[in-house]
Order: structure tokens, then C-alpha cells, then sequence
């Protein structure tokens, strides 16, 4: 295959994937830290094994299966802080760099959609994949996969305060 | 255009926050460290290339692997034991695996002979792709739970000895990544 590991080649795919796979990571994990923990052992166990970097689905196939084991392993815990995180993370590890109000609004409102919308919507828009690719990643079909994109965005649309 | 563009430029002009700074020292480390680990799995076998897997994942698997065939032989061990015990006419009863049997005259007062094995699947759960330690390709992760009842019955005094159990298998099924 031809993603031998070399470290020229791994860090040219891993710089331009890893904003995009902690962001998407950050969905399960509490804290920046643990969703760069849960990239990097996907990263480095994709990479092992290499898969060819253009099935991106696969990769973050490998992600989300990743972050849901360490959610799972870590419920105890996780319910515990649950409450703390979740009013804390926005303020003390914000997932965006925020510009204005309305990028604040904006975030505000990404926060309230459910959790199968907002997976596809970071992987679409800050992680650019087609369809084809979250429909595999998620095991969904592509009409879903769209359904929920375009849920997502109505939602969105709804949340916002009119300008 | 869609009625939706306006949001996914606005969408696309929020920027993630970039991972932190030792996030690729920590994957190259790590790049190094399995690289380290193949050499030393491969040993003499070690080339250059870097093509080549680890295999100890296949240790993790043939352990679950021999969990799984060590149950299996115990049901049927069990399984055929109460089938040598039973008296050779069958009566196809519902959702049983060994029919109730006819009882013979050499039966003592004091004897349970088998009456049947029933085992319900009452939960199954898809639990989507994993990864197990180090595996080459996601694996389906199915788990069931079950519940086995023996029953015994003293065909003089009309007595019966039922044993219950709950039982959970997970069976784990190669997907093709591609």
C-alpha cells in the first residue's frame, strides 16, 4: 500500500487531518487533552496498519470507535464530572477561535444540536468528507448521512438570533 | 445553491482550534515506539520496509478464539451428556432443545433424569465497529445474552430440579474496510 511510514509523509497527512480529528473527537471527550489522546492512538493505529489515507471514513471510523471505548472506560468518571465539564469546557477549552458575537452565537447554537447531527456536520464542514465518506464512518446510509446534514443546518438556522 | 449556504460559509469561517503543539511529537514518538515494537516482533524476519504489521493482535484473538471454542465444547459436552442420559423416544416440545423423554421402568425413586436444555437469546446488541488491541481491520462487535434452564424430573415422584443461568457471548466478525 502506499502509505508507508516515513515521517515526511505522516506528518504532511497528520497536519492537515488533526485539527479536524480533534474537533470531531471533541464530541466524546471532556477536555482538548483526552480528545488528542483518543487522535492520536487512532492516528497511530491507522497508520500501523496501513490503510490508505484516502479512506478518510475508515479513519474516523477509527476515531469515534476510539473515543467511544474511552468513554465507556472512563464512565465512572465522566459521570462524575459530567456536570462540571460541560459548563466549564466552553469557557476554559473553547473547540472554536472565536472571532465576534455571532461566531459566539453561532458555537451557541452548535451546542444545542443533538449529537448524530453535529458528528456530521463537523465532519462535513471543518472536515470536508463526502457523503459516501460519513455514511461509512457512521454506518449510515449517504441519504441519512445528508437527512441529518441538512437537519443540522435547519437547526442551526432556527437557534440563531436574527441579525 | 442551496437555501443553506449562507449558514455553511458562516459555518466554514469558524475555525477550529489547532490541536496543541506536542500533539506531533507525542504521535511521532508513538510512530517510533510501534515501529521499535514490529522490529522487535519481527526479529530475524525484520526488513526495511515498513509494510510489514505487527501480529500480536493475533495472540488477543486466538485467546478469544479459545475462550469461545472451550464454551462451546463445555455446552456440547453438557449438551451430549444429557442427550446420553435421555431415553431414546423424542417429543419435539417448543422452544426446547432436548425434548421431554419417556421414562423407562429401570428408573429408581431417587433418580432425576433429564428434561430439557432451553436457551433464550433475549438480548442482542449490535455494538458497531471496533478496533480490538492492534487489529489490522474493524471487527463487528455483537453481543447476546442468553439464558440456559436445566430441568430434571423424577418421573416416580413427579419432583423437578430446574437450574438457571444467564450467559453473554460476544462474537467478533472481520468487516471489510473498503
Amino acid at each position: 500500500m502506499e502509505n508507508v511510514a516515513t515521517d515526511e509523509n505522516w506528518k504532511t497527512c497528520f497536519s492537515q487531518l488533526a485539527p479536524g480529528l480533534v474537533l470531531f473527537a471533541r464530541q466524546w471527550a471532556r477536555s482538548s487533552a483526552d480528545a488528542e489522546d483518543i487522535v492520536q492512538e487512532a492516528f497511530v493505529r491507522f497508520w500501523r496498519k496501513q490503510h490508505d489515507i484516502a479512506n478518510r471514513g475508515l479513519l474516523y471510523a477509527a476515531v469515534r470507535s476510539i473515543a467511544l471505548d474511552f468513554l465507556r472506560r472512563d464512565n465512572r468518571r465522566a459521570r462524575r464530572e459530567s456536570t462540571a465539564a460541560s459548563e466549564t469546557d466552553q469557557i476554559v477549552q473553547p473547540m472554536f477561535e472565536i472571532e465576534d458575537e455571532s461566531q459566539r452565537a453561532l458555537v451557541a447554537a452548535l451546542d444545542l444540536l443533538p449529537n448524530e447531527q453535529r458528528e456530521v456536520l463537523v465532519m462535513k464542514i471543518w472536515n470536508e468528507l463526502t457523503f459516501a465518506e460519513i455514511a461509512s464512518a457512521l454506518e449510515i446510509s449517504q441519504n441519512t448521512a445528508a437527512s441529518r446534514y441538512r437537519y443540522a443546518l435547519a437547526n442551526l438556522k432556527k437557534n440563531l438570533p436574527p441579525v | 445553491m442551496n437555501d443553506f449556504s449562507e449558514i455553511e460559509d458562516k459555518l466554514r469561517k469558524l475555525r477550529p482550534v489547532p490541536p496543541s503543539a506536542d500533539l506531533m511529537t507525542r504521535v511521532e514518538r508513538a510512530l517510533a515506539e510501534a515501529r521499535h515494537g514490529d522490529s522487535l516482533h519481527r526479529g530475524k524476519r525484520s526488513t526495511s520496509t515498513a509494510g510489514v504489521l505487527p501480529r500480536e493482535w493475533r495472540l488477543h484473538f486466538n485467546w478469544l478464539s479459545l475462550g469461545l471454542g472451550l464454551a462451546a465444547a463445555a455446552a456440547l459436552v453438557l449438551f451430549a451428556r444429557i442427550q446420553f442420559d435421555r431415553p431414546v423416544k423424542k417429543v419435539p416440545a417448543l422452544a426446547s432443545l432436548t425434548p421431554a423423554p419417556q421414562f423407562s421402568s429401570t428408573n429408581s425413586t431417587a433418580q432425576f433424569i433429564p428434561a430439557g436444555l432451553t436457551q433464550v437469546v433475549y438480548h442482542t446488541r449490535d455494538e458497531g465497529l471496533h478496533f480490538p488491541n492492534n487489529s489490522e481491520q474493524p471487527m463487528r462487535r455483537v453481543r447476546s445474552h442468553t439464558r440456559e434452564t436445566l430441568r430434571w424430573r423424577n418421573p416416580t415422584t413427579g419432583a423437578s430440579l430446574r437450574v438457571s443461568y444467564p450467559s453473554e457471548e460476544v462474537s467478533l466478525t472481520p468487516v471489510s474496510g473498503q
